[in-house]
């Protein structure tokens, strides 16, 4: 028996590595995608700009991947864009800004491949050179516009008691998280109320048992809704709400699918700007060398009314608010250092834990 | 402190107690029979990962309670299926147990991966399910003020299976020759083996209880704590494993052991409280809290360690 068994392994052993050396059948995939912290299908950026890729490759019949590097170091990740290149890619898309080293290094180590880099622009690890090449397009986006559509719309339907559960401090969540505290403040001086929000980041963006407990303690003491900025942490969040009939506000996608708590989510517009990336690179007009910040005024961030379930805020309101924002008669702050240097005079910001 | 903080406490507790004392008992069984199982990560997302695939793809065909059962029936199945290969590498190959339960680790996680991204209709890893299990109010007992606020709303049947299996384990553990058998293979082999108990037979019953109890564990984990299953149960096999050892072994130093654990945990995310903050400690000093006493309470306790004398060695007939 043992000695079949032994056989049969060497048999399948070899016969995979044959299969390995045909190189002829190995594929190539022009369109990739690397992943940051977190899978394709984190319900956050990851999920979002892996679903632009896929939806411009079905529609235009190009092939496609993703690569996940092995970890968080801009070397594992200049090691999975190396993979990617050698797949034979012609675009690669990077989301998120811990990618910004990496692309620094390889805008020059590939000249010929073109680079779609989310939530930063290139630089180097300590921050001291600033460079972009002609084949990277960098896109940011107004995070704060669309955590202050969450924060007001959630005030102005009666909300009083807000919670804010950050993912980590990195400047994409320090936006959105600062933007949800202004958009509270705007709406609770236009309704003349008090607003509590208590502010916390969790260190983390998986889920865990630990940020249900931490959700739980919160909705116990009275918080209406979480606006949940932590990625897959968001689930555990979620998974709150649920036991405790609380309100969940979700981020970076629309993740009402996810649970019946999410009252709305602050979005931005990761599937539709990766999309219109791949767009112009097949026409030839690849926004190479270009740093944009997509905001209100080119669509790229949003809260997704159709699937919200807000009592008193309605569609009217939210046109009303965000022409308001695009045409610049309130702008959002978003480079206060810290949350508590925002002025909120309507709004009691609790920091809990470190900031 | 005030009732209300209290109750809050300890109804925290219960979704980190329940599944560390499932989980912890496992490995009890398997380490007591005389196989260290350090798989009991990686057996936790095995088996959570075939429970929540069973509810993702049957969702409406029965009552919510008789689907939990069914899906913890699976993930039973599936740890035991899956706690053969770590019995069979470490029993008869006599393989080295850490590294056999390493290698399931790792296996895994990719194995959910793998399957989650087959089969899906997402193709993601990341399986979504509705949290349809959570029983609101249990009849008359709800009732009652106090307990009932504290252990029959808002719970799940999980809690009352996983009190049941600590009395059976207890009871299978010191009260059935079974145990005896079982706790004498893993303090000396070779005197049960001289007694005629088949010692290879008895550790695998020990190592399978264990991947029994861990499968079901790491479902009863992830119902309760999150809406989507990502293939990790964040480490909760290893502090287990702390648990055990903690627990010296013994069933109910274990249930105490994850209690104080999940009373622990619940502090160091509970810093925000109105009761805690008033008390003006620095918030930073609960998140240690949970690290800090359990190196205190290590250094009382282990120096008289209970470990079975056998674990972690394979059965050598010829060796005396």
């Amino acid at each position: 028996m043992k000695k079949i068994l032994a056989v049969l392994s060497v048999l399948l052993i070899v016969v995979s590595l044959t299969a390995c050396t045909k190189k002829e059948e190995t594929p190539t995939y022009e369109l990739a995608l690397v992943t940051d912290i977190g899978t394709i299908d984190d319900k956050s950026f990851n999920q979002g700009a892996w679903e632009g890729v896929k939806q411009y490759a079905d529609e235009h019949d190009i092939t496609y991947n993703y690569y996940k590097p092995t970890e968080a170091s801009t070397a594992a990740y200049v090691e999975a864009i190396g993979l990617a290149v050698d797949g034979g890619a012609k675009v690669v898309v990077t989301p998120g800004y811990m990618f910004a080293p990496a692309v620094y290094e390889a805008q020059t180590l590939y000249p010929e491949v073109k680079f779609v880099l989310l939530d930063a622009d290139p630089h180097t690890e300590d921050y001291a050179t600033f460079k972009i090449e002609s084949n990277v397009y960098a896109i940011y986006y107004a995070e704060e516009q669309s955590g202050f559509l969450a924060g007001y719309a959630a005030v102005i339907d009666g909300y009083t008691s807000l919670g804010f559960m950050g993912g980590m401090a990195v400047p994409a969540v320090v936006r959105f998280g600062h933007g949800f505290v202004q958009g509270a403040e705007v709406a609770a001086a236009e309704l003349n109320v008090n607003v509590t929000v208590k502010y916390e980041y969790l260190n983390s963006f998986a889920p865990d048992a630990a940020h249900q407990t931490k959700a739980a303690g919160w909705y116990s003491e009275g918080v209406e809704v979480i606006f949940a900025a932590a990625g897959g942490a968001g689930l555990s969040v979620m998974a709150a709400a649920d036991a405790a009939t609380a309100k969940v506000i979700g981020v970076d996608v629309d993740q009402s699918s996810n649970s019946a708590s999410v009252i709305t989510s602050a979005t931005k517009g990761l599937t539709t700007s990766v999309y219109a990336a791949l767009t112009d690179f097949y026409a030839n007009t690849f926004k190479g060398g270009t740093i944009v910040t997509l905001d209100v005024a080119k669509d790229g961030v949003g809260l997704p009314m159709a699937t919200s379930k807000f009592t008193t805020f309605n569609q009217a309101k939210y046109d009303e608010v965000y022409d308001k924002l695009v045409a610049g008669t309130i702008v959002v702050k978003k480079d206060a250092a810290k949350v508590v240097d925002l002025v909120v005079p309507h709004v009691v910001v609790t920091v809990e834990g470190a900031e | 402190m005030n009732t209300d903080t209290m109750i809050f406490l300890i109804r925290n507790m219960v979704p980190f107690m329940i599944p560390l004392t499932i989980v912890a008992l496992g490995g009890m069984f398997s380490e007591r029979s005389g196989v260290v199982n350090i798989a009991l990560e990686g057996i936790m997302v095995f088996g959570a990962s075939f429970g929540i695939f069973f509810i993702y793809f049957v969702p409406d065909l029965m009552s919510p309670q008789l689907m939990i059962l069914a899906a913890m029936g699976i993930a039973i199945i599936s740890g035991v299926l899956f706690s053969w290969l770590h019995a069979y590498a470490s029993i008869n190959l006599k393989a080295n147990q850490t590294i056999s339960g390493t290698a399931l680790n790792l296996f895994a996680f990719a194995f959910h991966d793998f399957l989650a991204r087959l089969i899906t209709k997402t193709g993601t890893e990341g399986v979504s399910f509705k949290n349809v299990f959570r029983i609101e109010k249990i009849p008359f007992f709800g009732d009652i003020p106090v307990l009932g606020d504290l252990f029959f709303k808002n719970v799940y049947l999980s809690t009352f299976i996983g009190l049941g299996i600590l009395v059976v384990a207890s009871f299978v553990l010191y009260k059935t020759r079974f145990g005896l058998r079982l706790r004498a293979c893993g303090e000396h082999p070779h005197a049960a083996d001289s007694v005629g108990i088949n010692v290879n037979r008895m550790r695998y019953w020990g190592v399978l209880i264990s991947g029994a109890l861990a499968g079901l564990g790491g479902l009863v984990l992830i119902i309760p704590t999150t809406v989507e299953y990502t293939g990790t149960v964040s480490g909760y096999g290893f502090l287990a494993l702390a648990v055990l050892i903690f627990g010296q072994w013994k069933p109910s130093k274990i249930f105490l052991a994850a209690a104080f654990f999940g009373l622990m945990q619940v502090i160091s995310n509970s810093s925000g409280l109105a009761f805690f903050t008033s008390l003006g400690i620095n918030k930073y000093f609960y998140q240690i809290v949970p690290y800090l006493t359990t190196l205190i309470v290590l250094t009382f306790t282990s120096s008289k360690s209970a470990s079975p004398k056998a674990a972690g060695e394979p059965y050598d007939q010829g060796k005396r």
